[in-house]
């Protein structure tokens, strides 16, 4: 015990004389949580630039522009004459869509000659244009309801009459635990605990890493009195300590104070970070062991964690990967987090539904195993290149 | 005259030392290799394994129909006929639907009342059906809530047609009011829609824009770990190289990344079936500023760097903040102010605009110019600072190196006097 307690003190007075270590965990984590949470202020995407070819100029055309207007999610910010024109804006960025409106497009419409109204998007960027896309279509509709609203009150039908009529069908969309679409709900759950994920690999790659880099391993052994396992737990227990610090604040900061959606428990989310937060560490230890030197398994980390916020499948769903792609996301810690993330806070699944990917969680546990004769014989005879 | 042709012969000669050392520093140096070559070539393509598929199709949903009529039934049927979803289940209440969502196993759910056919069927009365989508990922509800809408967008017309058929209208008449404005939309650029076709090319500037980071940063932290300078020119008063030493080894980047560059950005988008509409000519006239600017914003940045390893351990979280800047993902009209002007010192955030422009959107170096423009002027800017920064951080080594010299001075001079009194 008191072996141990000298490795944890020896660690402590490593992290605090080397700004490196403060300055990678908090002050990174606490640079990206108030990156991510200030970004998305307005949760869904807003005042989309679209602009409008009018080829009519008359008092329809333009009452369509001012419906435009007057809607959440697009602005519009130029009215041009051509084609041509809107096409050039949208190669410009400067706009994600635009309605074409025919020539004797208001003429057209008096005589019931079906005048056709034309939208472009763009899909180069993926939520400008599916948002102008939307709302675009909306405005069609609308304006062939609008026409159809002025014949029937020609023939003398009531609001509500024509309501029922123009509108018969009504998709009530029930976005469960999301209800407005919020983008920051889908993004920042499992983008913040993925950065603490890179971090967590980074530092502890580092900080054993550094030791056979600079020759002090042996050192290091001798304070844990020889033991392989005293020495690894003791100058992995203060970071275990902080980054659950780490994690569970920023679970705190997510689901209490920003008051995103949890139908589970909280302790659920808090067992699911821990376990998150002990399997990157073992993952972590599982590199250097393989790899003990230091640069070789920072970039093996570096590359591993970048990967892992796609292979999570919290944007672009598991379902939609090749096969061995799928097969491949189990190896990522972020996965099984996401899953455990998504069964307690949106879905309220039971426990039963996060029992395989606490036992994935578990695997990832075992992993410094394969390699502790490895890294303790590195520790030992320092016998790998140090640059 | 001669004198002037020796400073040029002299000038690059040392310029074209510098560039030459740079070479075999990277070459031979594995970690860089990993850095610039394995994942600078190995993740476009990585990443195109990952998004194979690019749109989500089939994804599986639960109806519950409690009306069960040929109208309920037409609606089902024209859904599962969308491609993005694919009725799994058929449940016979709510409970048993929403207990699959809750499994995972389906990630959206309709929901169609007793009272559907009777509501379409009674003049002037209003049909519900309601949609339950998953929103684990934006995707599923994309799929799910897009394609049921279409479906009963489709299905409100055929109902609207029947109502003025019904009110004494002919075949022509109603159908002339349904479609009285025809729409068509249009998607002028990637038509596919897809989420690989609009990820990957912004993804392409970013791994060229990361991976020259951390490789520059990894450089500079090893000549440092080796020489506290950087490596000065022998035989040359030390400060004034620096023109030379930043120079050369940016030629050096420069030379390398442009055949990376020319695969990933030419190569892989034909490989893997992106978009493509650019001229290739006008991609790499927009790569170079591009590249420069990169350079330098590494070479900068990289000043601060004082280890091998230090530059990555720190500054790998900050990719994702890079990424999320830039304004592809989500929109720049949407990022807040101070946001949106830090990211006009990142190179990235010009390189992905101004390369989704290209070669997405068919721009050429014109429309594109103000994204050029800015690289070449974020370029200048880094590039001045590099080497200002080099030139201030040899000034005070010289200054540090002369005080611990001034320190050393008194015993010696000492001595020197000691020996001129004894003679």
């Amino acid at each position: 015990m008191n072996y141990l307690r000298a490795v944890i003190v020896r660690e402590l007075k490593q992290i605090f004389a080397r700004p490196l270590y403060i300055f990678s965990s908090v002050v990174m984590m606490t640079i990206c949580v108030v990156f991510f949470t200030t970004l998305m202020t307005s949760g869904s995407p807003q005042r989309m630039p679209v602009a409008v070819v009018d080829h009519d100029q008359s008092s329809i055309s333009r009452r369509l522009v001012h419906e435009m207007e007057a809607t959440q999610s697009v602005t519009v910010v130029a009215v041009v004459p051509t084609f041509a024109e809107a096409r050039n804006m949208m190669q410009h960025g400067k706009i994600y869509g635009f309605m074409e409106l025919p020539e004797n497009f208001y003429a057209d419409i008096v005589a019931q000659r079906r005048p056709q109204i034309a939208f472009y998007t763009t899909q180069a960027y993926t939520v400008g244009g599916t948002t102008a896309y939307k709302q675009l279509l909306t405005m069609a509709n609308l304006a062939s309801g609008a026409f159809q609203r002025e014949i029937l009150r020609m023939k003398g039908m009531s609001e509500k009459q024509i309501m029922n009529i123009i509108q018969p069908i009504v998709l009530e969309a029930h976005l469960i635990a999301n209800p407005w679409s919020n983008y920051p709900i889908y993004l920042l759950s499992t983008i913040l605990p993925g950065i603490l994920g890179v971090i967590i690999v980074m530092i502890t790659v580092f900080s054993i890493g550094s030791e056979l880099k600079f020759s002090t391993s042996p050192q290091w052994l001798k304070e844990a009195n020889g033991s392989f396992a005293i020495a690894i737990i003791g100058k992995m227990l203060p970071y275990t300590l902080l980054f659950l610090i780490m994690g569970i604040s920023c679970n705190m900061l997510l689901f209490r104070f920003m008051h995103f959606p949890v139908y589970g428990s909280h302790w659920g989310l808090a067992l699911n970070m821990i376990n998150f937060v002990l399997a990157e560490q073992c993952v972590a230890i599982f590199f250097i062991g393989l790899l003990p030197t230091l640069r070789d398994a920072l970039s093996v980390g570096a590359l591993y964690s970048m990967l892992s916020f796609s292979l999570s499948g919290f944007t672009y769903p598991k379902m939609g990967m090749l096969p061995f792609v799928q097969a491949l996301t189990n190896a990522f810690p972020l996965r099984h987090y996401y899953l455990n993330y998504v069964n307690e806070a949106l879905m309220g699944a039971s426990f039963m539904q996060c029992i395989p990917q606490y036992v994935a969680y578990i695997c990832f546990m075992f992993l410094p195993f394969l390699v502790f004769k490895r890294l303790h014989g590195a520790m030992v005879n320092l016998n790998f290149p140090k640059k | 005259m001669s004198r002037f042709s020796d400073y040029i012969s002299q000038q690059s000669g040392d310029l074209w030392h510098v560039f030459v050392t740079e070479l075999k520093r990277i070459v031979r140096d594995p970690g860089v290799v990993l850095i610039f070559f394995i994942a600078g070539l190995g993740y476009p393509i990585v990443y195109n394994l990952i998004y194979w598929n690019d749109t989500l199709t089939d994804v599986p949903v639960a109806v519950v129909d409690m009306d069960n009529s040929p109208e309920s039934r037409r609606f089902l049927h024209d859904w599962e006929a969308t491609p993005d979803v694919k009725i799994s289940y058929i449940c016979y209440s709510m409970q048993e639907a929403e207990l699959l969502m809750k499994q995972q196993k389906i990630h959206g759910i309709l929901y169609i009342p007793s009272d559907y056919s009777r509501a379409l069927q009674t003049a002037g009365a209003q049909a519900h059906i309601s949609i339950y989508a998953d929103m684990s990922s934006f995707l599923y509800m994309k799929a799910v809530y897009m394609s049921a809408n279409m479906v009963m967008l489709d299905e409100m017309h055929n109902v609207q047609i029947d109502r003025y058929e019904r009110m004494g209208m002919d075949d022509q008449t109603a159908w002339t009011l349904v479609q009285g404005i025809p729409y068509e939309p249009v998607t002028l650029f990637n038509p596919d829609g897809g989420y690989s076709t609009f990820l990957i090319p912004a993804m392409l500037i970013m791994i060229l824009h990361q991976t020259l980071f951390f490789g520059i940063g990894m450089l500079a932290g090893t000549a440092r770990e080796e020489n506290e300078t950087l490596y000065f020119l022998p035989n040359r008063k030390r400060r004034r190289s620096v023109f030379r030493i930043i120079g050369g080894r940016a030629l050096a980047y420069f030379v390398v990344y442009l055949g990376i560059t020319a695969i990933d950005l030419l190569l892989v988008p034909r490989l893997f079936h992106l978009p493509h509409v650019g001229n290739p000519l006008t991609i790499m006239s927009f790569a170079i500023p591009f590249l420069l600017a990169t350079i330098f914003f590494s070479m900068t940045v990289s000043l601060t760097v004082r280890n091998r390893e230090t530059g990555m351990v720190t500054l790998l979280a900050t990719t994702l903040i890079m990424f999320f800047i830039t304004g592809v993902s989500w929109p720049q009209e949407l990022l807040p102010k101070f946001w949106l002007y830090l990211s006009y010192l990142i190179p990235a955030t010009w390189g992905i605009h101004g390369f989704l422009h290209i070669n997405t959107m068919g721009a050429n170096l014109t429309i594109a110019a103000l994204q050029y423009h800015a690289l070449w002027g974020l370029a200048a800017m880094y590039g001045l600072l590099a080497t200002g920064g080099l030139w201030l951080q040899g000034y005070l080594y010289e200054q540090r190196q002369a005080a611990k010299q001034a320190a050393e001075l008194p015993d010696a001079s000492l001595q020197n006097t000691d020996h001129i009194v004894t003679t």
